[in-house]
């Protein structure tokens, strides 16, 4: 029996496939969709020499719970983060990957690496999945070279961009009007970094509060890491648990 | 490998690692390129797909393919498979176009997922190197990866042969990587801009059915239409680089008036005819400029001009 | 001097009882035939300086390339065979530019030197079913490696059998032991760019049987201000030599 044959009769169990119907069945109907959504919300926010990021712990399939207190939140150096929203099963086989590039990177350049290097591992790591992609939406999080707080935003397969703050998962439609408000200041087109760890704070923990309040998907446990010259420090703390 | 029945495999030390490269160690999930890619572009080989093992092997990289009956159809209808998994940003307007003394290149910022903004401030205009501009419409990934990896083989072209590479070549290269992966839903219209000192400034048009266009004016995405428009009734091939700049700006800000998928600011570049490119517009503002255009010619610009006046 | 070569040394993965492996050491003579090439190591940058033999005066020697750009920040002289130090330095191209795309940084001096190292310790005869066979025997060329990093202007040096060695400054080819010799009687660790760029023509000029010109010596640097390798004009070239005692 092939590995392909493996995959295909493991799939073929769990999805219950009628292998001969995958033939007719147009593109909308498709019997193999390995893809679920665990959702969940993370956002980060940059500032002049720190950076923040808050992840709630709730992970659901459909209406169901699945636990509550499962983190989306990997440390990967100790300048670092990273913070996935999506597939939970994608999410933790990524996160993985990552870490495993990290350690071959020290062992052979003997540093670990700069944020934008990992911003780049990160982004070809998706797109080596391009025609069978990781279903995660991640935040890459940290302090550059400079000190500065850096964040790094991702779609599926891998296209990214540096930005002030963003937001992912299921809150994020929530989320991010507030944080434009907050801020990016609103129709500015240089937004300042914020200097102030403590606004940042409360903006990032209110604003997840907020999603929990009104998104089904977020909720039970909010981490917060906060990266800066000293290392990470990380908090947890309760949210909305029904 | 051969897993049986049993699922010994479970306990196995590479189990859960990143096996898409297979027999590759961890490091080459980046390009492996043999001493071979692109020596000669009579070379090109067509993507070497097997589908039984389910990875594609080309340019030097490895793609992993769902372990499907047809990997290619799950590629492409990755749109239905998840929500947010390839929703590919069409929504957008692009421009560029060949006049006297170079290529103007304008692009709006705004990225969409269904009615949602998610960003006004995305770079759509792809610094290949010091010499090429690339844009961006259709997947934002495949464009900024290919225009990424195009970016790679000019450098090793320029070393190889102590001379920059032409840009008829360049765009060769990426419409060359679009043919190879057919089939596969890659998403990019993308135009290449570019200068060598022997053709001066050259303008592409490539997209992912391997077309690959060369000419003096195009524009790509949802507000193209609107675009072509303004650009049709001002271009002239003697334009001064202040009056190609404005029409540049004026193309895009209109099509950002009419079309809600675009918006955001406006990014200008500029191909000079020496061999290189300058910046000359990195974010302007433009939600005002339609009406400033509508009201230098005494229109109010908000569609209501014959308000309050008497018809017959 | 070379006793029992007649039975080993056909084959390039066979050892003599003694522990050599005779088509590394014969690799070894083809660099000590050629034409000599110096590097040195300044807090302020790597010059690398090359002697081009010209056998006839109808060739044209800005053909002969001796000095090959790597990258921005990186070059390479070679000495040994022309063909196989070409061979060596297209692959360390291709793993600093697959380096930056697979990472947003070049490749440090150091890594640049291992792929090098690691090309030429690859021949044999490769296994079956191989895309790409390796070269059937050793790579008969030095290498100087020289650049500029995080870690500051760096000088390496590989050889045939793959090793490399980190130098503050080097000769290679025929004349290498005479050159290292005049090297080790000037150099000093405070030198300027400008200082190293006059001793190592001026070491070439005392060991070079024709007499130096701008165009059968190659001359090139990377310095630690700019980060970037540059190769010397012909002018530039002759006024260093209009300087030389």
């Amino acid at each position: 029996m092939s590995k392909m044959d493996f995959h295909a009769k493991l799939a073929g169990n769990i999805f219950k496939i009628d292998n001969d119907d995958t033939e007719k069945a147009p593109a909308m109907e498709r019997g193999f969709n390995p893809y679920v959504t665990n959702e969940g919300t993370v956002a980060a926010v940059a500032g002049k020499d720190f950076c923040k990021v808050v992840g709630d712990t709730r992970c659901s399939l459909g209406y169901t719970i699945l636990s509550r207190d499962l983190s989306k939140i990997t440390k990967l150096t100790d300048k670092v983060v990273v913070a996935t929203a999506g597939m939970r099963a994608d999410a933790i086989a990524l996160h993985k990957v990552l870490l495993t590039r990290i350690k071959t990177y020290k062992a052979k350049f003997h540093k670990y690496p700069d944020i934008d290097v990992i911003a780049r591992m990160l982004g070809n790591t998706l797109y080596g999945r391009r025609f069978f992609p990781y279903y995660t939406f991640n935040l890459l999080c940290g302090i550059n070279s400079e000190g500065e707080g850096a964040i790094y935003g991702y779609d599926a397969v891998g296209s990214y961009d540096r930005v002030n703050c963003g937001a992912m998962g299921s809150g994020s439609e929530l989320i991010v009007p507030i944080l434009d408000n907050q801020i990016k200041d609103h129709n500015v087109l240089e937004p300042e970094a914020p200097s102030d760890t403590e606004i940042v704070e409360n903006v990032l923990r209110d604003s997840m509060h907020a999603a929990a309040e009104r998104d089904i998907y977020t909720g039970d446990g909010l981490e917060m890491f906060t990266i800066d010259k000293d290392g990470i420090r990380f908090e947890k703390e309760p949210l909305r648990r029904d | 490998m051969d897993f049986g029945n049993d699922l010994d495999f479970l306990d196995q030390p590479e189990f859960g690692e990143p096996d898409f490269f297979t027999k590759a160690p961890i490091e080459l999930m980046g390009p492996t390129l043999g001493l071979d890619i692109h020596q000669n572009e009579a070379d090109f080989e067509e993507a070497d797909i097997n589908e039984d093992i389910g990875e594609i092997k080309s340019e030097g990289f490895c793609f992993k393919l769902a372990p499907d009956e047809c990997p290619s159809e799950f590629a492409r209808s990755l749109k239905h498979l998840g929500p947010k998994l390839a929703d590919f940003k069409h929504g957008t307007t692009t421009l560029a176009f060949e006049y006297q003394d170079g290529i103007i290149v304008a692009v709006d910022a705004r990225a969409t997922q269904g009615a949602f903004i998610a960003s006004n401030k995305v770079r759509k205009v792809i610094e290949i190197n010091e010499y090429l501009l690339g844009t961006m419409a259709g997947g934002a990934a495949d464009c900024q990866f290919w225009e990424r990896y195009l970016a790679m083989q000019c450098r090793i072209y320029e070393l190889r042969n102590s001379e920059k590479i032409s840009i008829a070549a360049a765009s060769k290269i990426l419409a060359d990587i679009c043919y190879s992966y057919r089939g596969y839903g890659l998403s990019m219209g993308t135009m290449v801009a570019g200068s060598d000192l022997k053709k001066g400034a050259q303008l592409f048009y490539v997209d992912n059915d391997a077309t690959r266009v060369r000419g003096q004016l195009f524009s790509v995405g949802s507000g193209s239409p609107f675009a072509y428009g303004v650009l049709d009734t001002n271009y002239k091939w003697d334009l001064t680089t202040e009056e190609a700049i404005a029409l540049g700006i004026r193309a895009i800000s209109s099509a950002t008036h009419k079309d809600s998928a675009s918006g955001g600011v406006v990014r200008v570049y500029h191909v000079n005819n020496q061999g290189g490119w300058t910046k000359i517009h990195d974010q302007l503002d433009v939600n005002e400029d339609h009406y400033k255009f509508e009201n230098s010619k005494g229109l109010r610009g908000d569609g209501k001009e014959g308000f309050g006046k008497l018809k017959l | 001097m070379w006793n029992d070569s007649n039975k080993y040394d056909r084959g390039v993965n066979t050892f003599s009882p003694e522990g050599r492996i005779f088509q590394i050491e014969y690799a070894f003579e083809a660099v000590k035939m050629a034409a000599t090439a110096i590097g040195i190591k300044t807090e302020e940058g790597v010059i690398l300086a090359v002697e081009k033999k010209l056998p006839s005066r109808l060739m044209d020697p800005t053909s002969v390339e001796k000095i090959m750009e790597i990258d921005y920040h990186v070059g390479c002289a070679s000495s040994g065979i022309a063909g196989d130090a070409k061979t060596l330095a297209d692959h360390a191209r291709v793993e600093t530019q697959q380096h930056k795309f697979s990472f947003n940084e070049p490749l440090k001096v150091e890594a640049v030197t291992q792929s090098i190292a690691d090309l030429a310790t690859h021949f044999g005869e490769g296994s079956e079913g191989m895309k790409e066979k390796p070269m059937s025997r050793p790579y008969g060329v030095s290498l100087l490696v020289a650049g500029v990093d995080e870690d500051g202007p760096q000088l390496y040096v590989t050889d045939p059998a793959g090793t490399y060695l980190k130098y503050k400054a080097c000769a290679i080819g025929s004349a290498a032991e005479g050159a290292q010799a005049y090297i080790k009687e000037s150099f000093k660790d405070d030198m300027t760019l400008k200082e190293a760029e006059k001793l190592s023509l001026q070491v070439l000029k005392n060991v070079m049987e024709e007499k130096i010109d701008q165009h059968n010596v190659e001359v090139a640097s990377v310095e630690q201000t700019t980060g970037k390798f540059r190769i010397y004009t012909t002018a530039e070239v002759n006024d260093i030599i209009a300087t030389l005692s």
